[in-house]
């Protein structure tokens, strides 16, 4: 089964990217917080994260701390409007597997989350 | 609503929005009018960002909606790419894009075994079309540049669109991008002008800046000067502590021949004189300006180097460059026979002639080492006598007025002083 997680604070996105990846046979959970992921986390064991970064709370960055070192096989794609290179080279250097950018290509994240799942499979 | 009707509220909507001037606002008015009105499940506006040579969904309504500035589609997404590379040769009313129809391409397509890049080009363009869920893409252009793209759902009723309504969003599409347009073309000139505000705006803070340093150098030279001033006057003991009377003297007269005192640059310039007159005189040896006794015409030889002196240790106030000339005429005389260089008449700066009566006016009242102080009347004597000859004749008459008229004062103040200690 494939499974998703997504991660953003904004509604409207939340449920837009749901319905897209539902349409093409995923099963998709989501989650308005860091916390709410964490948890979400535990339950769904999804296989890969849409996880955002700027969000009230617990943000992207430390929830991605977060799943690293509780679940270091889960797949992060951060999805975030940040585009400066210092925070690009943190998240990866947090373990992030992907760096997304919105406005995003749709096309491009279907793969990318495809490729991940695809890895995770294999074990790496 | 009948069909006319109907057709006459579209097209009311669509001359109220041309002339809104703000794109995002006109954005927003379509696609809720669009949804509304019209009656799609949804719409929603692509427009292009040429910073990056992309479109991105800006605004969205209806029942699927694209969250704003989460979606892109790159020049190379099958839409964008059909769009940009329409025939040029098609009719304004087939500029568009409907599912039904590239259905039926796609139908012949495979009645016909066509294949390859043209098939492949077709599907991928339903891919997308299916994806954003749309029904009739509208493109936006001006003058022949892809702007934006309107992507609209299907009616609620399930009915295919008129063509009334394809051209009404035809109009809308074109409409939305001139205004993007000349609101981007707007936004480019009031960004390079404000480039420039800023930029002349830097240079004048940079020109106070230099004006006020050079300000500052000068007040601090003004002040240095004016301390040497002092010194000179506290040096020979018989104009000690009279120099603010002779500034007071030289202020008056100036006056009274109508010299322009609310003139705050002349005013600056003539008190400055009064004050400095002597400034030179610190390079006059003490022997000489302390001597008890009449001078020896060497010793007077240099005494009178003491304006030529002054002059040149207010040479650096560029600020106040009539300070050092009338410093340095202030011993000229008259009739020309003065020094240092013999000027007569008018060709004598009008403070220097000023300071010339003022100055011999007190030199007469004071007390010297070898000499008692005289009379106020016996030193306008001697004034009016050098009258046209040392002096400048209506500069002594001003200053004898001026003189009287401060008598007047005193007098005046003394009496009112014996009548309030005689009521006591």
């Amino acid at each position: 089964m494939l499974k998703l997680l997504i991660v953003d604070d904004e509604t409207e996105i939340c449920e837009f990217l749901k319905s897209f990846f539902e349409e093409r046979n995923y099963t998709v959970a989501i989650a308005n917080s860091g916390e709410q992921a964490i948890e979400q986390l535990k339950k769904e064991k999804p296989q890969v994260v849409l996880l955002d970064i700027k969000m009230p709370g617990m943000d992207g960055i430390q929830t991605l701390r977060e799943i690293k070192s509780k679940n270091p096989k889960s797949k992060v794609i951060m999805v975030t409007a940040i585009e400066t290179r210092d925070k690009i080279e943190e998240c990866l250097r947090l373990g992030a597997d992907n760096y997304i950018t919105k406005p995003l290509s749709l096309e491009y994240l279907e793969n990318d989350v495809k490729e991940k799942i695809e890895s995770a499979a294999k074990g790496n | 609503m009948t069909s006319q009707a109907y057709q006459e509220a579209l097209w009311n909507a669509a001359r109220t929005m041309v002339r809104v001037k703000n794109p995002r606002r006109l954005l927003k008015m379509i696609t809720r009018f669009v949804v509304r009105e019209v009656g799609l499940t949804h719409t929603s506006i692509l427009v292009h960002d040429p910073t990056y040579n992309r479109y991105i969904f800006v605004d969205s309504k209806g029942n699927f909606k694209i969250p704003t500035s989460l979606v892109r589609l790159d020049h190379d997404h099958p839409l964008i790419d059909w769009f940009s590379r329409r025939n040029s040769k098609l009719r304004p009313k087939d500029d568009f894009l409907g599912y039904a129809d590239l259905e039926q391409w796609i139908n012949h397509a495979n009645r016909d075994g066509v294949n390859g890049e043209y098939m492949s080009r077709l599907k991928r363009l339903r891919e997308a079309m299916d994806t954003l869920k749309a029904s009739i893409c509208v493109p936006g252009s001006f003058k022949g540049e892809l702007l934006g793209v309107l992507v609209l759902g299907e009616k609620i009723n399930k009915q295919a669109f008129t063509d009334e309504e394809i051209s009404f969003f035809q109009t809308l599409a074109n409409d939305a991008s001139m205004t993007i347009k000349t609101a981007r073309l707007r936004e480019d000139l009031l960004e390079r002008n404000l480039e420039l505000e800023l930029k002349q705006k830097e240079l004048k803070e940079k020109l106070h800046e230099i004006e006020s340093l050079r300000f500052k150098e000068q007040m601090t030279y003004y002040q240095i000067v004016s301390s040497l001033a002092r010194e000179v006057y506290a040096k020979d003991p018989y104009t000690s502590g009279h120099l603010a009377h002779v500034e007071r003297l030289g202020l008056m007269t100036a006056e009274e021949l109508g010299y322009d005192l609310q003139n705050q640059r002349r005013k600056d310039i003539l008190t400055a004189s009064l004050h400095l007159h002597d400034v030179g005189k610190i390079g006059i040896p003490d022997a000489i300006l302390k001597k008890p006794g009449p001078l020896t015409d060497d010793e007077w030889k240099i005494m009178r180097q003491h304006p030529v002196k002054g002059a040149k240790i207010l040479e650096p106030l560029t600020e106040f460059k009539e300070v050092a000339q009338i410093v340095l005429y202030h011993h000229e005389r008259y009739d020309g026979k003065g020094y240092p260089s013999g000027l007569k008449g008018e060709e004598i700066p009008i403070e220097s002639r000023i300071i010339s009566v003022v100055d011999a006016y007190h030199a007469i009242v004071s007390t010297r080492c070898y000499r008692k102080g005289r009379s106020v009347e016996v030193a306008i004597n001697e004034l009016q006598k050098g009258a046209d000859t040392q002096f400048d004749a209506k500069v002594v008459e001003a200053f004898v007025r001026a003189l009287q008229n401060e008598e007047a004062k005193k007098k005046k103040v003394q009496l009112k002083a014996a009548s309030v200690q005689l009521k006591h």
